[in-house]
């Protein structure tokens, strides 16, 4: 029997608010327990909720970012259910009628196609707190800092059929609020968290089977594990001619697996009804079109852009666009730096991004500007210092406070492009190494390279290697003539 | 109409409340009753009829996003009767 | 013993007849005296008011004060005030501290009135009779066997009493009006949005409103004032303009057209209470308004409309009272479950559970169609019915209740015949219009009151109309008999 796996995913997005959805406190990360929970969020006797502005915009700006629809009117709506993180014993969210709904985007699924993932809706709802459960021997503690934060929760369609799609999918949602700026997209703090709806069905039946859901993944490599996992696991359920249990369940990393959740068992009714202390969000035409106007390049766009416009290489446009931190800091550096284009994103991404790759840092963490890059590049451009002479002035920016003259002036790393100094060391390792002289000239044309290293030996790596290479194979023919 | 005593237990679950197994049918009774005064609703005729959203036709305003912070844990926990180091403390719970 | 108006006693204050700190003197006397036969009282605020009213008589001498400097009042416990036990007649918040004050608190505050102690009330408002209140019934002044009405049973007798000149109350389905009419004091229910909630524990969160308790419509006119106008702490806080209602009191009311709707006045009424009721409207006539007939065909739906949409609210509106961050919490809880439910089951009493569960119910999966969205739809028909009937009329003229106050322990073990007390004033709730109770006769010498309805924000109306019957008449002026004997 061949089976389709059929898989949704529910993408819950905390959006880059300042203040909470329904109450002003801070929703900035990592504080001390408890001290960003208001009244408000404690659910306190008596309290109200109050709409954020900027979280009516950021769901819009996604909303338009996936051709969705925006709700004219939309309403929020209680989901009644009991947990201590929980602090009004329900959640504020969108049931009825989401602000956004009717989306879509494109994923590529190999180096030729793309495949239109339909996105049912976007609706706008509240985070709950944390529950630690080993804090305390004999308790579970509970943080409510957390509670009220504005998630962006986005469903799509079981258009999903396998788990590198679903990887991609979340992925390409992943980039797509990062380059919107609703959301940091921090996986490791929870600002984008994913749940996946995962069931089987033979082979061309359109009759979806039962699913599974598997809550809190957070991360691209273990949404696919987690996918595979379930799919072998159900496949093994329903070859024995059992059905799946609809379920939640959770992906246990280390282990690489899926397991029930015991205290979500029972099926919840959460009893939605429109939150009476809220009014119906109403979206003006005009406020649709202000949001448009003002929507960011997004990477489609932009990869398109740094072809047409600067002539750089597809690989490489969409190397860089991928993060929309590293693609601005890009084009910050080509504002400065207008020589080659294709120079300097082959520096940004063989240079720069090797750097930050090893010393596993961000390019929001670096340093130095886009402006004193430019400088840099500029000196390789005009051979003023060597690629590698280059690495080692890139490492002092950041390193220090120094400029690049200042680096270069102090460390002597001026490249050495003079042909007459240069041609006096060539001739002077030439007569140093006469073995070596003799072997190139008897067709061991590798021992070159041994000559050129004696060479940038000599000036401490200083000499222009090109000038090097051309100067030294000019005076070594010579010899051939004598 | 009658609710049963199962429905008075599931409601229970749904809401957090228990009832004494000596109050159950008293309970089960007035709940009765007053569903059966709520059935009267099914005369009406409701048939173009949108429902009412709020008794003022009016839209949510939106609040600018700014921090006001207007936090005092410390005040708040007075009322807590079991919190530690700044957290609420329920009995552990085994997800 | 005197029951001063709020009125006479801003003219003592004004006149320096009296100092602040004599009257909060005063009336803590009274309460002291008067209260354990009523029960009015949940809370005591006497430090802090008799510190208040020092400040006052600085302010006063100096000749730079407001209006309601110095005069004491009370609030239904449900209301929170900062530092000041707030315990919605619960066990659940039996030792309840608010953290902050309620906006409508703060605003009064702000104008000078002093805090006397927060009064008794139905638990979390839920009742028609004050008989659900953790802290003991309270006890009708005009006859100590009988309910002065609920949920604001204590702001009502309080007032009924002269133990206190002027009380905040809440309205959700007749809360204020009823005990208004069962006290023999004037209650008003202000349009829904014209008072801020926040602060105000809720219970039916498209219902609640606040509103006031006190001797005659002037003495409303000045304090509503004060507590009115936007919050942007309430999303369903409305941005409409306070009027200055005391300055509309005195307006003539000829030409003004009242509707009586036939749906009030068929065969729930008694004869009694119908014959009273006529002279009140006759009273109406004579002083210039024209009377019609109209009709509001869906109100008879009003009672299930209402239990639909207050249980569904409310069942959702307590699921945070959990004991985790505040509130009463039980020691030895096994587990989550348990603690949960035996918080819920020793701190909710018996029609807090009944309202919870029917709320719950009526939400449920498979019938939120049939009870929940059907109860919002017949809302908007009844609401539809007030729009139609208000392009006919100014004022629309009803019974409060359908009979006097009754006796203790008559009907708490008959929910839906308790429910039925409210069936004049549900509807005004659900179509969120402002409405008031007044004083209009006696029947077996227990008070009956008569309610007036206006279109949305016509407050100014209601107390226009009330005052001039009040000139007219001096139903109002009654006290119970008990309490003359000083």
């Amino acid at each position: 029997m061949k089976w389709e796996t059929v898989i949704g995913l529910e993408i819950h997005v905390q959006l880059a608010c300042e203040s909470k959805i329904f109450s002003s406190s801070s929703t900035k990360y990592g504080m001390p327990q408890n001290t960003q929970a208001s009244l408000v969020d404690l659910g306190y006797p008596g309290v109200l909720p109050v709409l954020n502005h900027q979280a009516v915009v950021m769901a819009i700006k996604f909303g338009l970012a996936v051709d969705a629809e925006i709700a004219e009117k939309s309403i929020f709506a209680r989901k009644n259910y009991f947990y201590p993180d929980l602090p009004k014993g329900y959640q504020i969210s969108q049931y009825e009628l989401p602000i956004v709904f009717n989306g879509s985007i494109e994923i590529p699924i190999n180096d030729k196609s793309m495949k239109t993932i339909r996105i049912t809706r976007a609706h706008l709802e509240e985070d709950a707190g944390k529950s630690i459960h080993d804090k305390f021997d004999n308790a579970s503690a509970i943080d409510l800092n957390r509670a009220g934060t504005p998630l962006l929760e986005i469903v799509s369609e079981p258009d999903l059929s396998s788990s590198e799609e679903a990887s991609t999918y979340m992925q390409k949602i992943h980039q797509l609020v990062r380059y919107l700026k609703i959301s940091d997209g921090n996986m490791q703090e929870g600002s984008f968290r994913c749940d996946a709806n995962i069931s089987l069905r033979p082979l061309g039946s359109n009759v979806l089977g039962t699913r599974a859901e598997i809550k809190n993944i957070n991360s691209f490599k273990f949404v696919e594990k987690a996918i595979e996992f379930e799919v072998e696991r159900q496949k093994a359920i329903l070859e024995e001619g059992e059905s799946v249990i609809q379920e939640t369940r959770l992906y246990d990393s280390e282990k690489n697996e899926t397991r029930s959740m015991r205290s979500k068992e029972e099926a919840n009714d959460y009893r939605y009804f429109p939150d009476p202390d809220l009014l119906p969000i109403l979206v003006e035409k005009d406020l649709i079109k202000e949001i448009k106007k003002e929507l960011p390049e997004l990477f489609d766009q932009k990869v398109d852009r740094y072809i047409k416009q600067y002539s750089i290489r597809k690989v490489d446009a969409i190397e860089i666009a991928k993060n929309v931190d590293i693609a601005e800091f890009f084009e910050d550096l080509i504002h400065h730096f207008k020589e080659n284009y294709q120079q300097a994103a082959n520096w940004l991404l063989s240079e720069l991004m090797g750097y930050l790759n090893k010393e596993n840092i961000s390019i929001t963490d670096l340093t130095i500007t886009a402006d004193a890059s430019a400088e840099l590049l500029q000196k390789i451009h005009e051979n003023v210092v060597s690629t590698s002479m280059a690495k080692i002035i890139l490492k002092q920016l950041i390193e220090t406070n120094d400029s690049v003259d200042e680096i270069i002036e102090t460390q002597g790393l001026k490249q050495i492009s003079d042909s007459g100094q240069i041609e006096a060391i060539v001739m002077e390792v030439i007569e140093l190494f006469p073995d070596q002289r003799d072997q190139y000239l008897s067709g061991k044309q590798q021992v070159l390279g041994f000559l050129i290293g004696q060479v940038m030996k000599k000036t401490s790596g200083k000499a222009n290697p090109k000038m090097v290479n051309q100067i030294l194979l000019e005076k070594i023919e010579e010899y051939r003539r004598r | 109409m009658t609710v049963k005593k199962s429905d008075i237990n599931h409601i229970c679950d749904l809401s957090k409340l228990r009832i004494d197994e000596n109050e159950i049918s008293t309970f089960t009774k007035q709940i009765s009753d007053i569903l059966n005064m709520i059935n009267e609703l099914e005369e009406a005729d409701t048939d173009e009829i949108k429902p009412m959203a709020h008794p003022m036709n009016m839209s949510q305003r939106l609040r600018k996003d700014e921090v006001i912070s207007n936090n005092d844990r410390d005040l708040f926990q007075k009322n807590a009767i079991d919190s530690e180091d700044g957290f609420y403390k329920v009995p552990k719970v085994i997800d | 013993m005197e029951r001063f108006t709020l009125k006479k006693l801003i003219h003592m204050i004004s006149q320096r007849e009296i100092s602040s700190a004599e009257l909060v003197s005063i009336y803590f006397q009274r309460i002291k005296k008067y209260d354990h036969f009523i029960n009015s009282f949940i809370t005591l605020n006497q430090e802090s008011a008799e510190e208040q009213s020092l400040i006052a008589d600085k302010k006063i001498q100096a000749g730079n004060y407001d209006l309601l400097t110095g005069i004491p009042y009370a609030s239904k416990d449900i209301f929170c005030t900062k530092g000041i036990k707030t315990t919605c007649a619960s066990k659940m918040l039996e030792n309840f501290v608010p953290p902050y004050d309620s906006t409508v608190i703060n605003q009064i505050k702000n104008s000078g009135a002093i805090l006397m102690g927060k009064t008794n009330m139905d638990e979390f408002a839920m009742g028609s009779s004050n008989e659900t209140s953790y802290f003991g019934p309270v006890y009708n002044p005009w006859d100590l066997e009988r309910s002065p009405g609920g949920s604001s049973g204590g702001s009502a007798a309080a007032v009924a009493s002269g133990i206190i000149p002027i009380a905040l109350g809440t309205d959700t389905g007749g809360s204020i009006r009823q005990p208004a009419a069962f006290t023999g004091i004037t209650g008003l229910k202000p349009t829904y949005g014209r008072c801020s909630r926040y602060g105000m524990i809720a219970f039916a969160s498209s219902l609640d409103q606040a509103g006031l308790l006190a001797l005659t419509a002037e003495d409303i006119a000045i304090f509503l004032e004060a507590m009115s106008g936007f919050d942007p702490l309430d999303s369903t806080s409305v941005e409409e303009l306070v009027p200055q209602y005391s300055d509309s009191l005195h307006n003539s009311i000829a030409g003004k057209t009242i509707g009586l709707p036939k749906e009030f006045f068929n065969n729930s009424l008694d004869t009694e209470s119908q014959r009273i009721l006529n002279q009140g409207i006759e009273i109406y006539e004579k002083l210039g308004a024209k009377i019609i007939e109209i009709s509001l065909p869906n109100v008879g739906y009003s009672v299930p409309t209402y239990y639909v949409v207050a249980s569904a609210e409310c069942s959702s509106n307590l699921a945070r009272y959990d004991g985790i961050r505040y509130g009463y919490r039980d020691g030895d809880a096994k587990d989550l479950d348990d603690l949960y439910r035996t918080n819920r089951q020793i701190g909710f009493g018996d029609e807090v559970k009944r309202r919870i569960m029917t709320g719950t119910y009526v939400l449920s999966a498979g019938y939120y169609d049939a009870y929940y969205l059907k109860a919002q739809k017949v809302r908007q028909l009844i609401s539809n019915d007030f729009e139609e009937a208000f392009k006919e009329v100014d004022l629309i003229i009803g019974p409060t209740t359908q009979s006097p106050a009754f006796n203790i322990g008559e009907k708490i073990d008959d929910p839906v015949s308790m429910y039925m007390n409210d069936i004049y004033t549900i509807s005004s709730n659900l179509a969120g219009l402002p409405a008031l109770s007044h004083p209009v006769g006696f029947i077996d010498k227990l008070p009956i009151g008569m309610q007036l309805i206006a279109p949305h924000f016509q407050e100014s109306q209601l107390l226009n109309f009330c005052h001039l019957f009040q000139q007219e008449t001096d139903f109002h002026l009654q006290q119970p008999q008990a309490f003359l004997d000083d």
